[in-house]
């Protein structure tokens, strides 16, 4: 056991930040406001392109599709360092992390050519249609139908929630085409196929940041089909355990907290009841940085992660939910137009427990699969 | 980073392993509140593991491995004071070592041959005459005693206080660790035999989700105890002891609410682990106290 990074974990750290204070405006986060705005998803464009010229998109991905077959470990630094910087590659994130990967293992090699090489070069922005109006934790119960008509799929139904939706070139669409829990396949639907309306909801979240996306009868090809019909929860389990620990959010948070901490310090505020509650908070960030690098090393010497990524998951939340009561109630004029960047994290804070999965099926997993408590019943 | 154990480590882990089945489950005839491990402490002699830390292939990290894996153990023994803190204190003082707090009882205090005595911001040793301590009647399940008199003491340089003070929250956090985690299995236990409303307790989600977050956060101590005795920083001791702390005072109610009436009992082990918890949530000024240090040194805020 050691808790020391290596000499070369540390360069790959350390060549990361170079990249970071080189290409990042110091104004960068308040400039491009919104994690999926107009603005941010341009700079998205611009930024993942100059980290691919230096091979920091995709250092993970076999050399294949640009990589460097670089470890779990550094896969992992890339996206701490990323998120900790307020997360400049926008909706990128998640090609790089888990879509990318999945079109690698079940992608034909047409699709492959077709929606890899552009991922790798940082141009090209993806959004996923999983929930909908009556399917959000209940996946299993999407609506959204994809009925064969010859060589053509014709899909049809909403989804909603849809981050990045309103800059995405595609959509890593899932929809049903028969009844029942294995009726439902994976779709790649480029964006602007004619029938698709995309709606931005407005939200206390940032600008463009959800949507909802309706299908009206959106005519695909067949071989837009990822797999085979009837294999998205083989594919989701994929997707799934590509991004087991999901994302570093302790990182920003840590970095806020400091922040806010440094201008109760300026200000003479940071008294008992602040310094109680800070302390409690700095605690959880770092308990789910190392709950999180202990999936990161499970992974890293090819173990199987199980609950405990949810575990990690839920050590993320609860560090992400008491960094921004923290700002809430020891800075609050952030909320207020005092803090941009305070402002900004707490926005995103507020997802932290809800996007990918609420935070309570993390619970149900740890408790039926790390306690082994008998399950609930049906 | 690598969470792998070496072998040398795997060796320790399973030596003690073997050695702690024998203490696993408290004997049906003991209805006290503290249950004193005294052939438990005899066997870690006898096989040296007292030493552990100091040895180059294991260090203060195996160390803690030991102390989180014992204090999983019904019965107590003044382990990880030996383990951890002791290496570091300046000269020779032999153990078992206990601990006086602003000169209220302590754990161990009795039966040590050197006490730390705290007292403000100043940390002194002493090694009392057997009729300078006295055992202390308690509800806590850490044999308690105090100091009966003033007693000759060695006052420590403030560089050696610092020190002190850091290997005991990496102590503290590391004995939690273990602690927490087998208060949340007793209550797992528990909830997955014991059935109401014709079902066993454990399949209400009011009741799993909160299993579930103990477990996280317990999980959370053991991390943050583990890389506080890697790293001997002093924010991350700092962290450990307050991650250790705001968890137990979560978990040690929580985990009696599971158990209700029956973990009341001296008969259930339940208060054996939840009764040191709460013995350590008030050391080195509980969360204040910890919240101060992590401001300190991770916040960078003046004394």
């Amino acid at each position: 056991m050691d808790f020391d990074w290596d000499p070369e974990q540390r360069a790959f750290r350390a060549a990361i930040r170079d990249f970071l204070s080189a290409h990042l405006p110091p104004d960068w986060e308040l400039q491009a406001h919104g994690p999926a705005s107009q603005l941010q998803s341009a700079f998205s464009k611009k930024f993942c392109g100059e980290l691919a010229r230096v091979g920091l998109l995709v250092p993970h991905w076999p050399k294949r599709w640009g990589g460097r077959d670089a470890d779990p470990w550094a896969a992992f630094i890339l996206a701490e360092e990323m998120w900790e910087a307020g997360e400049p590659r926008g909706g990128q994130y998640m090609n790089v992390n888990w879509i990318g990967p999945t079109l690698m293992r079940f992608g034909t090699e047409a699709q492959q050519q077709r929606y890899i090489p552009p991922m790798a070069r940082g141009e090209t922005i993806w959004c996923q249609g999983f929930s909908e109006p009556e399917a959000g934790s209940d996946l299993a119960s999407l609506r959204t139908r994809a009925e064969k008509e010859g060589a053509t799929y014709r899909i049809t139904g909403q989804k909603i929630w849809t981050s990045y939706a309103g800059h995405a070139d595609t959509c890593f669409l899932l929809a049903r085409t028969s009844a029942g829990k294995d009726g439902i396949s994976v779709f790649l639907l480029p964006m602007d196929t004619p029938g698709i309306i995309v709606r931005q909801i407005p939200s206390i979240i940032g600008e463009g940041d959800i949507h909802e996306v309706f299908l009206d009868g959106v005519a695909l090809p067949a071989d837009a089909l990822l797999g085979t019909e009837g294999q998205a929860w083989e594919i989701a389990r994929t997707a799934l355990s590509l991004e087991r620990v999901g994302i570093p959010r302790f990182a920003l948070a840590t970095r806020m907290l400091h922040r806010a901490v440094e201008t109760l310090k300026r200000g003479g505020r940071f008294g008992q009841g602040a310094i109680g509650q800070a302390g409690i908070a700095r605690a959880a960030c770092e308990a789910a940085r190392y709950y999180s690098y202990s999936i990161v090393d499970k992974r890293r010497h090819g173990k199987t992660v199980g609950p405990e990524a949810s575990a990690a998951r839920y050590a993320t939340v609860m560090a992400e939910r008491l960094v921004s009561e923290f700002v809430v109630e020891h800075v609050p004029e952030s909320l207020s137009g005092g803090d941009a960047m305070l402002l900004a994290h707490h926005q995103r804070a507020i997802v932290a427990g809800i996007a990918s999965g609420a935070a309570e099926i993390q619970l149900n997993l740890v408790a039926t699969e790390l306690l082994k408590l008998p399950r609930e019943p049906r | 980073m690598d969470f792998e154990l070496t072998s040398d480590q795997e060796a320790l882990v399973s030596a003690i392993d073997k050695l702690a089945q024998r203490f696993e489950t408290k004997p049906t005839e003991f209805h006290g509140f503290a249950l004193v491990g005294r052939e438990l402490d005899e066997e870690l002699t006898e096989g040296q593991y007292f030493d552990v830390a100091q040895i180059p292939e294991l260090g203060p990290l195996a160390a803690a491995i030991v102390v989180e894996r014992l204090a999983r153990l019904p019965c107590t023994a003044e382990i990880a004071l030996s383990m951890l803190l002791r290496p570091h204190l300046p000269g020779e003082w032999p153990r078992p070592l206990g601990l006086v707090e602003g000169g209220r009882p302590g754990r161990f205090v009795a039966g040590a041959r050197t006490v730390i005595a705290i007292e403000g911001d100043s940390v002194s040793l002493a090694r009392p005459a057997a009729a300078e301590v006295e055992p202390v009647e308690s509800l806590l399940a850490y044999p308690m005693g105090r100091l009966r008199s003033c007693v000759a003491s060695t006052l420590l340089a403030s560089a050696e206080a610092a020190s002190v003070r850091k290997w005991l929250r990496v102590a503290l956090a590391a004995e939690a660790s273990g602690l927490l985690q087998a208060a949340v299995a007793s209550a797992v236990e528990h909830l997955t035999l014991r059935k109401q409303f014709g079902r066993p307790l454990g399949t209400f989600q009011a009741l799993r989700h909160r299993m579930a977050e103990c477990a996280v956060l317990a999980g959370g101590v053991r991390w943050l105890a583990l890389k506080a005795a890697a790293t001997a920083d002093e924010g991350d001791a700092a962290l450990a002891a307050m991650h250790a702390q705001e968890s137990a005072t979560r978990i040690v109610y929580d985990v009696h609410q599971m158990l209700a009436a029956m973990g009341m009992t001296l008969e259930h082990p339940l208060h054996l682990w939840t009764y040191r918890l709460k013995a350590l949530l008030a050391e080195l000024g509980g969360r204040g106290g910890q919240a101060m240090a992590v401001a300190r040194h991770c916040f960078g805020a003046s004394a």
